[in-house]
């Protein structure tokens, strides 16, 4: 029963955080008006603003919440380290700094991008995996998280050697590496979507193994799975999720560690609730940092990185000063 | 470490003091004065190479001056060219260089001993970071019209404040402490993006030095400020060295000599954020060098020692040698020391993180 309000709940708070993000920004809609546009009616300015400006955002934002909640859930558990989140981790970084080269290149189309975003972030996932099979290190979560923030520091500094060859591709390098859905179109999405729906697929189909691995290798191993194939397709479905977000975003740190602990909290350590939690509470995040973004420094806005930073740094210390962590 | 803790006056010099040291002590006096032979070499060393390091780094450059010339030139005998480039140019910049490579590895070794812990540099626990947002907020005009440098110590000492904070203490590891500097970094970082993006582009192009760490932007007044405050820092930090070493002992032990450790640890700490935001002030966040400067100089120090001298010496030379390759290697592209600094550091911090043990003793 619990579980069950629990699931409505989030799902309202999804609603509502995508109703706000339908009726505020720089022009405030009328509720009303909104409602008359996505039924087909209503005037041809709040049909612009509704259809051309937030509708795409909303969308976009919200496939973006979901793969990064997903994909944290999936590495998290993978890595038995409640700190591995892809932001934290480098493995955004690996992506972002794929997507750098690419515009130095001179890479614009949106599939391409998104190509070479997700072979980014599988690098950064590989990375990250053969870091945590080291022994001594790869069990101290917060040896990897900071592993994680160095790689990340690298992956930047060579963002910025290539900002510094080329001053066209740094402005538009400099407004993506910050994460923001602003001026986000419809065929971002389509060119991200096919690989989602892939990523979806292997979660569906890897959630159960996965659980039964988080018992143990020798567990999962007497339930009939193998522990090495259901690595490598976690690995595939968060290197698709993260790069496929990234593609779209930009870098966002700290989603795949705020979306999961909340969902985890709610649910317990069953991957397969988590998981459940975290399609509606990625989104509801996602679409409500966006909103604020809006909001905050309105007619301008803030870039979206920046608040899921501001929201994620205190999730973060609280799961340090949790006890749950060894070694702290 | 034994021996700079052997107090036992029995009139006869112990053994061990034999070996490594010259130790004089006064008969009629309660002084003494012990002088590690080791220390010496390693200093004296470290000096030789920082100076072959600037002399290289006054010569070479887009014009390049030789050898002779740069010492006929430093006793005024020069061409005038040549002159201005060393008195204008290359000098100031390899004097500020010099001194914020060598703040950031004191401070680095300072933080490192206080933690017992490797990974604590104030460049990973968010102090640079910090310091930058604070300069750029003065360089964009964010409504404060304080000087960068101000600025950046006011940052670092925030930013300590905060991670004290949020994290309780220091832990007996430190990790908590790295982690919540870890969070106020990212924040920190975040927000100066914000601040460069949503800014006219000359003055997002006038603070982005102070991202990535140059040399560039160095400011008169704020090298000024850091001279003042290395030669005061450094000196204090002499002071408490011997306090500092006591502390890698056990707490129990630690108190029965008659350290306050309370009382190190905050004038430590104190320390090594005043010389990390002046540092920053001049170079920008450049906070692999604490990583690299203090490591270096413990691998070639005495074990046991706190080599705070060697620290600085080596991050001087660091910091110096960055700088050169990065005016060198892409010329006429200048690649900022902090980029260089960042490239070379992070491979082998990633390295300390994957395969050593933090503890600084091991």
């Amino acid at each position: 029963m619990k579980t069950y309000s629990n699931y409505v709940a989030t799902w309202v708070m999804l609603f509502l955080a995508c109703l706000a993000s339908l009726l505020f920004g720089a022009g405030t809609l009328e509720l009303g008006q909104a409602f008359a546009v996505l039924t087909g009616q209503g005037t041809e300015d709040a049909r612009y603003v509704v259809m051309e400006l937030r509708l795409p955002r909303l969308v976009i934002g919200m496939a973006t919440g979901l793969a990064l909640g997903v994909a944290g859930a999936l590495l998290q558990t993978l890595t038995r380290n409640p700190l591995a989140e892809p932001g934290l981790l480098g493995v955004s970084a690996g992506s972002a700094f794929a997507v750098s080269l690419a515009i130095l290149l001179g890479a614009s189309t949106a599939t391409l991008t998104t190509l070479i975003s997700q072979v980014g972030a599988l690098a950064g996932c590989g990375l990250v995996v053969a870091a945590t099979r080291i022994q001594g290190a790869g069990q101290d979560p917060v040896r990897l998280v900071l592993a994680g923030a160095t790689l990340t520091g690298l992956l930047l500094s060579l963002s910025s050697l290539l900002m510094l060859i080329d001053q066209r591709a740094a402005d538009e390098i400099r407004f993506w590496i910050t994460g923001s859905l602003a001026g986000k179109r419809w065929d971002q999405l389509t060119a991200t979507m096919p690989s989602l729906l892939l990523a979806g697929a292997i979660v569906i189909g890897v959630a159960r193994p996965l659980a039964s691995l988080a018992l143990g290798e020798k567990v999962a191993m007497g339930l009939g799975h193998k522990p090495g194939l259901i690595r490598l397709m976690v690995i595939v479905a968060v290197a698709l999720l993260v790069g496929g977000a990234t593609a779209l975003a930009g870098p966002l740190v700290f989603v795949g560690l705020v979306v999961p602990f909340a969902a985890r909290s709610l649910a317990g350590a069953d991957i397969r609730k988590t998981l459940w939690l975290c399609l509606p509470i990625g989104p509801a995040m996602i679409i409500a940092a966006d909103t604020l973004s809006r909001l905050l420094v309105t007619p301008s806005e803030m870039p979206l990185g920046v608040i899921t930073a501001v929201i994620g740094a205190p999730v973060l210390m609280v799961i340090i000063r949790a006890r749950r962590i060894p070694a702290l | 470490m034994n021996s700079s803790l052997d107090s036992t006056d029995t009139g006869q010099t112990p053994l061990h003091l034999t070996s490594g040291h010259w130790l004089w002590r006064s008969t009629t006096r309660p002084w003494s004065l012990l002088i590690n032979k080791r220390s010496i070499v390693v200093n004296a060393t470290l000096t030789l190479i920082l100076l072959a390091c600037a002399l290289s780094s006054l010569a070479l450059g887009t014009l390049s001056i030789t050898i002779p010339d740069v010492i006929l030139a430093l006793q005024g005998k020069g061409t005038t060219m040549h002159t201005f480039v060393l008195e204008e140019l290359r000098g100031p910049r390899l004097l500020a260089g010099a001194l914020a490579g060598a703040s950031f590895a004191l401070a680095g070794c300072l933080m490192q001993t206080l933690a017992r812990n490797r990974l604590a540099t104030p460049g990973i626990i968010g102090i640079d970071n910090a310091a930058t947002a604070f300069a750029v907020a003065s360089v964009v005009g964010v409504g404060i019209s304080a000087a960068p440098h101000t600025m950046a110590l006011v940052g670092a000492a925030v930013a300590t404040a905060l991670a004290f904070g949020l994290a309780g203490a220091t832990g007996t590891r430190g990790y908590r402490f790295i982690i919540a500097g870890l969070a106020i970094g990212a924040v920190s970082g975040a927000i100066t993006q914000v601040m460069l993006s949503s800014v006219a582009l000359d003055d997002a192009n006038a603070a982005y030095p102070w991202t990535v760490g140059s040399l560039n932007a160095r400011a008169p007044a704020a090298v000024n400020a850091l001279i003042i405050g290395l030669i005061v820092g450094y000196t204090l930090s002499l002071f408490l060295n011997r306090a500092l070493i006591t502390l890698q002992l056990p707490e129990p032990v630690t108190a029965s000599l008659g350290t306050r450790s309370g009382r190190v640890r905050v004038a430590g700490l104190i320390l090594s954020v005043l010389l990390t935001g002046l540092a920053v002030s001049v170079a920008g966040p450049v906070g692999l060098i604490a990583l690299l400067g203090p490591e270096l100089a413990r691998t070639i120090s005495r074990p046991g020692s706190i080599p705070l001298t060697a620290s600085a010496l080596s991050g001087a030379i660091l910091m110096v040698l960055s700088d050169l390759a990065g005016r060198l290697v892409f010329s006429p592209l200048e690649i900022p020391v902090g980029i260089i600094a960042a490239l070379a550091g992070s491979p082998y911090l990633l390295w300390i993180l994957l395969h050593k043990s933090p503890d600084i003793n091991r």
